[in-house]
């Protein structure tokens, strides 16, 4: 079937190894990917955990496509208590390891406890080892991995860089180089267990009923919704062709979140880096190929993806295309979500810039900003300090006004002054300030709907929190734009049962309730899904959006009308009857 | 004759050609099973894209001591009952694209399902002379 069936635990404090069943009734009603990872979390994790401790949980979830042929089934889900935020946390790579531990013979892989010493997880089909990692804590991630595809063919890795190693809490996890399982700390959790990489290598296969009808009906779906005008951008540009709708739109995170366009936009826009463009790259099963190989003068990387440009590029000031792809690299080398750090970054200099604080650094200023990483990664001079996060930073440095970021995770590259929509979706996402559990952007500053009203945007939030839900745990790529009736087509065929969208939708609805329950169990509620005040505050000077705000009693309403959606209560607690509804 | 060629500027490495490979001739999605190598991985100079399928060079059917492997009609045929596992068409193979399986071998037999499911064009069928 195309579950393994397994789940393979294993506790690095003592090395014990064990293969258990797959709980098939929680992947009955959660998939697999997020919404299973979360629910082994909420079942397994006390309340209260440090998320640095050994008492923490590192998940590595496929779904029930994971190794399969359906198109951009590739990717991993990988989930843990986040040191960022202290809420639930799953994150989403590409690359090749989700198909290979499906190979390997397991559906999911948790890592439990902590290493005596810095360690290698290797997994070749039932053989579990652990290598010695010190030759290489304190390298990066490219290093890293580069050194082990030489002496362990056929495996696939999964890394962390310096910043994972120092628990910074914007460390990120690494794969095929520029691949990243970027946010909330998830990075630092795996440092937490000195666990430098999981290498997994599987020689099995994935069956699935009438497998010759379902690849012809498959390849069809493939060729005439996959490789449709919707998702082609995805193969043609990528996701830097976002920059110029940005722009047009007034909602490019420009020099902290101080205004939404940016003079220099043509220098890191889409057309900039076509003329960089070396090749392209995509994950296992994949036919939109998203991966940018770009080289800009000596600087390489693959990427850089919008969230780069944006805020390592126009929220830092720096319109030096070279510069960006450059920071990109350290980042990925590093392990540093550049999300974070672009934002950690753009908040110490529009510190320095008003005077509240000297962190050394101004918008705009390139050498000093390309040293930025390392210092951070490694908690050296004032990278001790940004390495802590905006939220604390402000906290002991003041500028809480502009730390932009909600529940301690900072803000993505759509401002929310621009999108309403935008807003309740950070504020109200499971793991703090994201952009892809909703985003309505694409429908509001990028498509038809008013941009500037709250008509409407609270429902809008919540089918694309739920709609994201079952994708990211199916596992279909968030880059195709396929309907439910899609993914219940496709699940149909590959689980040999007839699944519909109905059902899906349940489903997506369960996993936010149940993320929802374990963030009210660490203490979270209505007071936590706020915004940063300059949204509701600073007006926007430039471009279409120059005079927006987002005003606060709008917002108020607006998640007070989400959470009535939602069926919880105007503290944003899940009801009695909405926990007996989803069978909770 | 005509036979799979491979275009390696064309590749994006997704690997959906093996994957319709094994599943076409295998019964399951497996790209280790899979009838030609196709792999797009970075190193240390950068991204690397190599490929190798089966373009009939017919080194297999030379080296087949029992006529288990023939060639018919411009495709290969592979016959289990006269196999003896003796492993020889794995290791003559210029491409390396003959399958040691548990039991028996497999061969590449001009399908081109793995063509159908390129997304890029990567994969065509075309003439070539040995």
């Amino acid at each position: 079937m195309s579950y393994t069936g397994k789940v393979l635990r294993v506790n690095l404090s003592n090395g014990k190894v064990q293969s258990e069943p797959l709980n098939e009734k929680w992947a009955r009603d959660y998939l697999g990917g997020k919404g299973l990872s979360i629910k082994y979390l909420y079942e397994e994790l006390p309340s209260g955990i440090d998320p640095l401790s050994p008492e923490n949980k590192l998940i590595l979830m496929t779904g029930p496509l994971t190794g399969t042929i359906v198109p951009n089934s590739g990717k991993l889900a990988v989930a843990a208590k986040s040191p960022a935020t202290g809420t639930i946390l799953d994150c989403s790579i590409g690359g090749r390891f989700a198909p290979e531990l499906k190979y390997a013979g397991f559906d999911a892989l948790i890592i439990e406890g902590k290493a005596g010493q810095p360690v290698i997880l290797c997994i070749d089909d039932e053989t579990v080892k652990l290598r010695d990692a010190t030759p290489y804590w304190g390298k990066g991630a490219h290093e890293t991995e580069l050194a082990l595809q030489e002496t362990m063919a056929g495996y696939k890795f999964l890394l962390i860089g310096p910043a994972g190693e120092n628990l910074v809490p914007m460390a990120c996890i690494s794969s095929e180089l520029y691949r990243q399982a970027g946010r909330g700390g998830i990075g630092a959790v795996m440092g937490s267990k000195n666990l430098k990489a999981v290498a997994v290598r599987g020689s099995g296969g994935i069956k699935v009923p009438d497998i010759r009808k379902i690849m012809v009906a498959l390849n069809k779906i493939r060729r005439e919704d996959t490789m449709s005008d919707d998702n082609m951008w995805a193969y043609t540009d990528g996701t830097p062709m976002i920059v110029d709708l940005s722009q047009s739109t007034g909602i490019l995170p420009t020099r902290n979140f101080q205004e939404g366009t940016f003079e220099d936009y043509q220098k890191i826009n889409a057309e900039a880096l076509r003329k960089a463009l070396q090749a392209k790259k995509a994950c296992l099963a994949c036919t939109l190929a998203c991966g940018n190989y770009v080289r800009q003068g000596k600087a390489v990387v693959e990427g850089p993806e919008y969230e780069t440009l944006a805020l390592c590029g126009s929220n830092c000031g720096i319109g030096d295309l070279e510069a960006v792809i450059e920071f990109n690299r350290l980042c990925d080398d590093l392990c540093l979500d550049t999300i974070s750090t672009g934002n950690v970054v753009a908040y110490a200099m529009e510190m320095t810039e008003k005077g509240v604080h000297d962190f050394g650094i101004r918008f705009g200023e390139v050498q000093k900003y390309l040293e930025m990483p390392a210092l951070i990664a490694r908690r050296e001079g004032i990278g001790a300090e940004l390495a802590l996060g905006v939220r604390a930073l402000a906290e002991k440095y003041g500028g809480k006004h502009f730390a932009m970021q909600v529940k301690g995770l900072e803000m993505p590259g759509y401002e929310p002054r621009g999108s309403w929509g935008m807003g309740l979706a950070y504020g109200t996402a499971d793991r703090g300030a994201c952009h892809m559990r909703a985003w309505p952007a694409a429908v509001e500053a990028y498509g038809d709907l008013d941009a500037f009203t709250i008509e409407g945007k609270a429902e809008l939030v919540k089918n694309m929190q739920d709609e994201n839900a079952v994708k990211f745990s199916a596992i279909f790529c968030d880059f195709w734009a396929l309907s439910l009736e899609r993914q219940a087509e496709i699940l149909s065929m590959i689980l040999g049962r007839p699944v519909e969208a109905d059902e899906l939708k349940t489903i997506g609805e369960r996993i936010n309730n149940l993320a929802r329950l374990f963030n009210e169990r660490e203490g979270f509620t209505r007071r936590d899904d706020y915004l940063p005040e300059r949204i509701h505050a600073d007006k926007l000077t430039t471009g279409p959006t120059a005079g927006k705000l987002l005003p606060k009693e709008e917002y108020e309403k607006m998640l007070s009308e989400y959470y009535a959606i939602r069926g919880w209560d105007q503290d944003g607690k899940v009801t009695e009857s909405k926990i007996k509804e989803l069978g909770l | 004759m005509k036979a799979l060629t491979f275009h390696p500027e064309k590749c994006t490495g997704c690997n959906l050609c093996r994957l319709a490979c094994s599943g076409q001739n295998e019964g399951l999605f497996s790209p280790r099973l899979a009838r030609l190598k196709i792999s797009s991985c970075y190193t240390g100079d950068g991204l690397e894209v190599k490929g190798h399928t089966c373009n009939l060079d017919l080194a297999c059917v030379r080296a087949c001591p029992t006529g288990a492997i023939q060639e018919k009609n411009g495709r290969l045929a592979y016959d289990r009952e006269l196999c003896t596992d003796c492993g020889l068409c794995v290791s003559v193979c210029p491409n390396g694209v003959i399958v040691q399986k548990k039991e028996g071998v497999g061969v590449c037999v001009q399908c081109r399902t793995c063509a159908n499911w390129c997304p890029t064009g990567a994969l065509t069928f075309e003439e070539v002379s040995h």
